[in-house]
């Protein structure tokens, strides 16, 4: 077997779409100033609610729809704690997973009775999208072609974000909350309305990067399937530095590492170390990487 | 009398948190259409029903206490260590290879083992805080890294190297520790061990220093007014770094207590299904970071822990019931601490609402 060819960059991308898509949302929420933890536990209802969705309506896009919608509840939940009551965002991160695992596990045994997973063979799945004129290029149609709908998506959302943040007028504003909530709020910004609205965009991509994990790439719901997921997508968020392109990076390195790990197993290498992988590259690029620290300082400083 | 009254204090919203978390559990069980009440009597009988249960529940709140002193020294000085559970497992897994590979009489293993989970657990928590104070690299993300690291290396290690080949099957742990090294039990059948010895320990000694000792003056210093800290000398880096080996090494110690008192050898995920170390930070949230509450909110969370197995046992409610709960707990304390933090900032003056 061969270690490097074109279908690994294609199941790179693959691998990449969640953790992006995340990370995205956790970036909105750390632009305004918010570090949020709860990624983990958002994504996996995410994930849950993208079953239930599709098994009840029967319409992927539906599906994906109410992903979107009960993660914007969960995210503002979030939003409540943190901006109405004042609690502290890291402690309230940390419930929300817990209170995610909790309630996903509770209701796959309350609606489809079941324990561990949920899988169901009449149910589809996303479709593969094949690019027209792409897909018929050799090398470009094996990477770009024949992926979900959302894996484009997330990388178009990477875009957006971008252009949102330096291109508009929200996102200027949205990038002075964060940087000084204080002076924004005597200019006159709607501090807490754009920290709400940047929590809710967290939630409706982390809903997304739940449905992807739950249809994409394979069609079931197990128990805690993001499988820390969501805390890589928080390192991603804190490597790309809050940024979107930054982001982008840092994301596709952990997609990267994580095909990379699955081709390994191939070698006879133990299956730790190729698991490992990513987490010890991350570690060594953050030497390289130096940052303000913008989210984890500010993490710190807060009890 | 006036620790005594802080003490109440501090007990005071965890127990109005407690019910709001049981009133949400209710609502949860009813969902599933199991009887409320029937399933609040298991739970209570799986976590205190009879003494057997009641000192499984202490067994399970053991390292769950040990986790949460440690991370409560870290909070208050202002340092946020997710690194438990990577300190907790890589602490365990050396002391276990230590106490059955060390040549040497039982007692002198146990003690050995006990000194390399400390000392492991705690460098490895204190290699973050290098990290943190030499190159810049966030805490935050680096003790965060550092749990996979730690849990996969863990993980190698049993099921390549120290694997047991005893056994017809092939599992994912050490060999079993010599009889002479465990931990004794406090009762005879019973499971808890004498590692809630070193709990209880722990919680007094980190009391004392806490309120008595200039390192704890140090500690709450930085925690609350960091500024006001340097200016009056105080060596931040210091102290951080002490804390994050006090708070690693106790991790250590209560993933090696766990391995002596309970498993009597290391079992891969035997440490980390169970969630001891977020457990563990959410037992020193409930308690503020004090550490005679900690005590409590520990077997408290434990007792929720062990009574949601009776109740999977016994009904159709699954075990996550636990999980629900614990969330819904730490919200509402959360909210209500900062609430009233809110209420008297307003007092104050009422400026200044974005600044947080």
């Amino acid at each position: 077997m061969e270690l490097l060819d074109w279908s690994l960059i294609s199941s790179t991308i693959r691998m990449v779409t969640p953790i992006l898509l995340a990370a995205l949302g956790g970036a909105l929420c750390a632009r305004v100033g918010i570090f949020n933890v709860g990624l983990e536990g958002l994504v996996l209802v995410g994930a849950f609610s993208a079953i239930v969705g599709n098994h009840f309506t029967g319409s992927l896009f539906l599906a994906i729809l109410f992903a979107a919608l009960v993660c914007v509840l969960f995210s503002l939940l979030f939003a409540y704690m943190t901006i109405g009551l004042r609690a502290n965002e890291i402690v309230v991160g940390v419930a929300i997973n817990f209170l995610a695992l909790g309630l996903t596990t509770f209701a796959l045994r309350a609606i489809f009775g079941v324990k561990g997973a949920f899988y169901d063979k009449e149910m589809a799945g996303l479709p593969k999208l094949d690019i027209p004129v792409i897909k018929d290029i050799p090398v470009l149609g094996d990477i770009f072609s024949g992926h979900s709908p959302l894996v484009y998506l997330a990388f178009i959302a990477a875009i957006v974000l971008y252009l949102f943040f330096y291109r508009t007028v929200t996102g200027f504003r949205v990038l002075a909350v964060g940087l000084s909530p204080v002076a924004a709020r005597s200019l006159g910004l709607k501090v807490t309305g754009l920290q709400v609205l940047a929590i809710t965009m967290c939630g409706i991509l982390c809903g997304v990067a739940g449905a992807q994990l739950s249809l994409g790439q394979v069609t079931m719901f197990t128990e805690g399937m993001t499988a820390g997921r969501g805390f890589i997508a928080l390192v991603a968020m804190m490597m790309g530095q809050s940024h979107p392109l930054g982001i982008l990076a840092s994301s596709f390195l952990f997609g990267l590492m994580d095909a990379l790990s699955i081709r390994l197993q191939g070698l006879s290498l133990p299956t730790q170390f190729t698991s490992m992988l990513p987490y010890v590259l991350t570690i060594i690029a953050m030497f390289f990487v130096k940052e303000k620290s913008q989210a984890g300082g500010r993490g710190q400083s807060s009890r | 009398m006036a620790a005594i009254r802080e003490l109440c204090k501090s007990l005071v919203q965890p127990i109005l948190a407690v019910m709001i978390g049981l009133l949400t559990g209710a609502i949860v069980i009813a969902a599933v259409g199991e009887s409320v009440i029937g399933t609040y009597q298991e739970m209570w009988k799986g976590a205190f029903g009879s003494f057997y249960f009641f000192t499984s529940t202490l067994a399970r709140a053991t390292p769950i206490m040990l986790i949460a002193l440690g991370l409560a020294l870290a909070f208050r000085a202002g340092v946020f260590n997710l690194g438990a559970e990577g300190q907790m497992v890589l602490g365990a897994i050396s002391a276990t290879l230590v106490a059955i590979y060390l040549p040497a009489p039982g007692i002198v293993k146990m003690l050995a083992g006990l000194m390399v989970g400390i000392a492991v657990g705690g460098l490895w928590s204190l290699l973050a805080g290098f990290m943190e104070a030499r190159f810049r690299i966030p805490l935050l993300i680096s003790t965060l890294l550092f749990n996979y690291i730690a849990v996969l290396f863990a993980s190698y290690l049993v099921t390549e190297p120290f694997q047991d080949r005893t056994g017809s099957a092939a599992l994912a742990q050490t060999l079993m520790l010599d009889k002479s090294a465990w931990l004794p039990k406090l009762f005879s059948g019973m499971s808890v061990h004498a590692g809630f010895f070193f709990a209880i320990a722990a919680a007094l000694l980190l009391f004392w220093v806490i309120r008595f000792t200039p390192f704890g003056y140090e500690v709450k210093m930085l925690g609350q007014n960091p500024l006001f800290a340097r200016y009056g000398g105080i060596n931040q880096i210091k102290v951080m770094l002490t804390g994050m080996f006090a708070s690693g090494g106790l991790a250590g110690l209560a993933g090696t207590v766990e391995v002596f008192g309970s498993h009597y050898r290391f079992v891969d995920g035997a440490l980390t299904v169970p969630n001891f170390a977020w457990t563990g930070m959410m037992a020193t949230l409930l308690a503020n970071s004090h550490p005679i509450g900690i005590v409590f909110t520990s077997i408290l969370l434990a007792a929720f822990q062990t009574g949601a197995m009776g109740v999977e046992r016994n009904t159709e409610v699954p075990l996550e019931l636990a999980s629900v709960i614990q969330a819904v707990l730490i919200l509402f304390i959360s909210a209500k601490f900062s609430y009233d933090w809110w209420k008297k900032r307003k007092a104050k003056g009422g400026e200044s609402h974005g600044a947080a």
